[in-house]
């Protein structure tokens, strides 16, 4: 359970989370201030995974895509500029993702994620996969519940999708 | 061998990017909507939305960002949109959708119109307008967690009023001038205040202590006698609220006085009215000015300072602060001004927050943070990015359906909050079929109304029945007693001199009927005319086959409960524009124009009906309930229980 660090929430937050606080309550609200989350693979659906949970207003996203930006790339998702066909695809969606809420901290990085270390994925709070591998999603789905962080996966195939999430044995949550 | 363009069939996709839509509503619904069918591959877009951009906006219409805070949402939304798909073409207006210029040829245009409005006068209006045109029309809603989107075509399936929907809930006069009991009484009466004081005075708003309350009298000739007492004040000359105030100069003591303490005081003459209520205190400023009160600054606590609940005295400092403040305004303005109440308005915010306050006070209620007050004065409804996500994908695939020419294939679709016993979260529903004697879209409408002919002015005819009950916007009426009297013409000015006459000055009577029509909605409505004298108080008018309204319970966090007018202004306006009102994200379960109060908005009333039985080929029901807002929702939930037939 994320705690909830910083108890006092400033007046440009308030205005700008007036209608989320109302419905899920400030203290919600403060404990998603206070997560970060990892997002992995920016595709279609990690552009539209980006955009919910940077308005709503976590503390940290970061964008971890190795993929280059296609053609294919700009139809696909609206937060890669037209312009930046081989630029890697994290770094391209970064400046419209910061854009959506500036007191978000959304970084990009570049990297595979299967390249990516244990401790790594450690520093989040929630992990999220989207287009990933069965193989990688099963090494990080065991590596994170052994430290109670939260594991959702999905992938979408036309009109067809998935979501699966382990948020380990026992969790809260806020209805 | 089938041709696919990505996901879709080739001749689909070649309709997308020809055919052109229509979307209603650029915020909460229209910024995903938007987006969706540029990706799609949409071409030909526009996009309708009176509104500009707020702060508040900002946690869910990723169109927009601070900087784009007061302009324009159809014209930003473009722009956004236009920056991920340069090749699309979008036309934005900004502009309201009832405006006589968006005609049935200019619906004609579109293949589809989508809907992603928040109030039920504008879904009336484009309901005619889809059925004038004969276009098909996808109309949605969201409250919270909750959604729902559904299709309107003419002639094949019901349209947006074949199922009556719950009237805005109102309170009687009485209660609120005389026998407030619950905070939202209070509120109203606050908002009443308001405009007495600053606005536009309204004889529907009245907020002195009501002499001709039944309840005051001991006998019914009392009542009587009291009424026309307070109509004839003899040698006294009568002084509106306005002009009392300003001929105290907006004094703030002078005014919390007379509200707070001599009113009060008055009412407590009517003895009767305190025979089983708990009697009203009266506050003194100078009592409480002397009365020894804590220390400023209350230790801070972790809630946002708006969810503090002063004390008294922060009431007192308060209502005379924001009268200061609002007397400046006026000033400002000039002469003849009058404000209009705007719940983003500091000021007005503060006023209504003191005002309700000190009365629920002095009526022995706990009182309300500004919080608490703004979500029931400015029927806030809570909104979060991602139902609004799911909702316009939901309203892009019934898009797809309809232009794929599989209007069979078309569902209701509800989004709840919790799976139900089939572990679903999205319920689909077979659209029902036009209902015979939809006062809209039957073949020869009609309705039945009791007045009272001597006491209905042609006005209110115009303006409370066929305007805000049967959603007119430019009505034309004539009598049909063989002549062709016309009553009521659209034309400005025409007619003028009816306004004030009652209709029984046209000899109109018991069995007489009216013929009225829309020429923009192309809506012809024919009214039968019943004479009663027998109305419920404060009720002008009724119409024959309806439920009455059902007092919902107090806990309930609907529009209908919290809802302050005694007509549709609020939910009819845009949050952010110069009419108060409050943005709604409107599901047509629910018609929300910013509402609420606690977290979580899932209390429901409704006059619901048995359901049908689910198919148990397809696990989908058609439901027969009144669509109230949130019934549907609820019932998807709570009925649920009748889904398990033990089939599977």
């Amino acid at each position: 359970m994320i705690e909830k660090e910083d108890p006092v929430i400033s007046e440009e937050e308030a205005a700008q989370y007036d209608r989320q606080i109302r419905l899920w309550g400030l203290d919600a609200q403060k404990r998603l201030r206070g997560s970060r989350v990892l997002l992995a693979g920016v595709g279609g659906l990690g552009a539209e995974l980006a955009k919910n949970l940077i308005l709503a207003g976590i503390k940290g996203l970061t964008l971890l895509d190795h993929e280059q930006v296609s053609e294919e790339s700009c139809r696909a998702q609206f937060l890669v500029p037209v312009s930046a066909q081989g630029q890697n695809r994290a770094q391209a969606s970064l400046e419209r993702a910061q854009n959506l809420n500036p007191m978000v901290e959304v970084h990009a990085n570049p990297d595979r994620v299967e390249d990516k270390p244990d401790d790594f994925f450690l520093q989040f709070d929630v992990v999220c996969l989207t287009g990933c591998s069965r193989d990688l999603m099963v090494r990080v789905d065991q590596l994170c519940s052994q430290h109670n962080i939260k594991v959702f996966c999905g992938d979408v195939y036309g009109y067809y999708g998935y979501m699966f999430c382990n948020l380990g044995q026992e969790h809260h949550y806020v209805e | 061998m089938v041709q696919l363009v990505g996901s879709l069939l080739k001749e689909l996709a070649d309709s997308l990017s020809s055919c052109k839509v229509l979307v209603v509503g650029a915020g909460g619904i229209g910024c995903e909507l938007l987006k969706n069918l540029v990706l799609t591959g949409f071409k030909n877009i526009d996009v309708i939305d009176l509104d500009t951009i707020d702060v508040s906006n900002l946690n869910r219409q990723f169109l927009f960002q601070k900087k784009h805070v007061g302009k324009s949402k159809a014209q930003v939304a473009k722009e956004s949109a236009l920056q991920f798909c340069p090749s699309a073409n979008i036309t934005a207006y900004h502009d309201s959708i009832m405006n006589p210029d968006y005609n049935v040829e200019f619906f004609r245009q579109f293949m589809l119109v989508m809907n992603a409005l928040d109030n039920r006068a504008a879904r009336n209006h484009v309901n005619r307008m889809c059925l004038a045109a004969d276009i098909p029309l996808v109309e949605s809603g969201t409250a919270g967690y909750l959604g729902q989107v559904t299709v309107i075509k003419k002639g094949m399936t019901e349209c947006y009023e074949c199922q009556p929907k719950p009237a805005q809930k109102t309170f009687p006069g009485c209660t609120i001038r005389n026998t407030p009991s619950e905070p939202i009484h209070c509120i109203v009466w606050a908002k009443y205040l308001f405009n007495q004081l600053f606005g536009e005075e309204d004889a529907d708003q009245e907020v002195s202590p009501d002499t001709a309350d039944p309840e005051a009298a001991w006998n019914p000739e009392e009542t009587a006698a009291r009424a026309t007492a307070s109509e004839k004040d003899g040698d006294i000359r009568r002084v509106s609220t306005k002009e009392w105030a300003r001929s105290t100069g907006y004094d703030p003591i002078k005014l919390f006085n007379k509200l707070f303490k001599d009113d009060i005081m008055y009412l407590l003459t009517m003895d009767k009215l305190w025979k089983k209520r708990k009697a009203p205190t009266p506050l003194d400023w100078q009592q409480l000015e002397n009365s020894g009160h804590p220390q400023g600054e209350s230790p801070t606590t972790s809630g946002l300072k708006d969810q503090q609940v002063l004390d008294v005295w922060g009431y007192c400092q308060l209502f005379q602060h924001s009268v200061e403040s609002l007397r400046s305004q006026l000033q400002e303005k000039g002469e003849g001004a009058e404000l209009v109440w705007d719940k983003d308005d500091p000021p007005a915010m503060d006023f209504v927050t003191a005002a309700a306050n000190l009365r629920m006070n002095i009526f022995s209620m706990n009182m309300k943070s500004r919080f608490d007050v703004k979500s029931m004065a400015g029927n806030i409804i809570p909104a979060i990015a991602t139902t609004n996500a799911v909702i316009a994908g939901l309203i892009v695939l019934e898009g797809l359906k309809i232009l794929s020419g599989e209007l069979e294939s078309c569902r209701t679709i509800f989004l709840n909050k919790c799976p139900n016993l089939r572990k679903k979260l999205l319920v689909p529903c077979i659209l029902d079929k036009p209902s015979l004697n939809c006062y809209v879209c039957a073949s020869k409408p009609e309705v039945t109304v009791k007045v009272n002919v001597q006491k209905t002015t042609v006005l209110s005819l115009q303006d409370k029945i066929l305007k805000e009950r049967f959603g007119m916007v430019a009505p034309d009426v004539q009598i049909e007693d063989g002549k062709g009297t016309i009553l009521i013409s659209s034309e400005e000015g025409e007619t003028e001199a009816n306004n004030n006459k009652f209709l029984s000055d046209f000899g109109i009577r018991n069995g007489s009927r009216l013929q009225a029509d829309d020429f923009l909605q192309d809506y012809t409505l024919l009214v039968n005319v019943l004479h009663t004298e027998e109305l419920e108080r404060d009720v002008e008018f009724e119409v024959v086959g309806e439920a009455p309204d059902k007092a919902p319970p107090p806990q309930s966090n609907q529009e209908e409960v919290n809802s302050i007018t005694n007509g549709n202004k609020d939910s009819a306006q845009p949050s952010t524009s110069s009419k108060a009102a409050a943005e709604d994200d409107d599901i047509m379960i629910v018609d929300s124009d910013e509402e609420g109060g606690a977290p979580s908005s899932s209390a429901a009333v409704t006059t619901s009906t048995k359901r049908k039985h689910p198919d148990p080929e397809t696990s989908e029901t058609s439901t027969k309930r009144p669509r109230t807002d949130q019934s549907a929702a609820a019932a998807a939930t709570d009925d649920d229980d009748d889904d398990i037939i033990a089939l599977d």
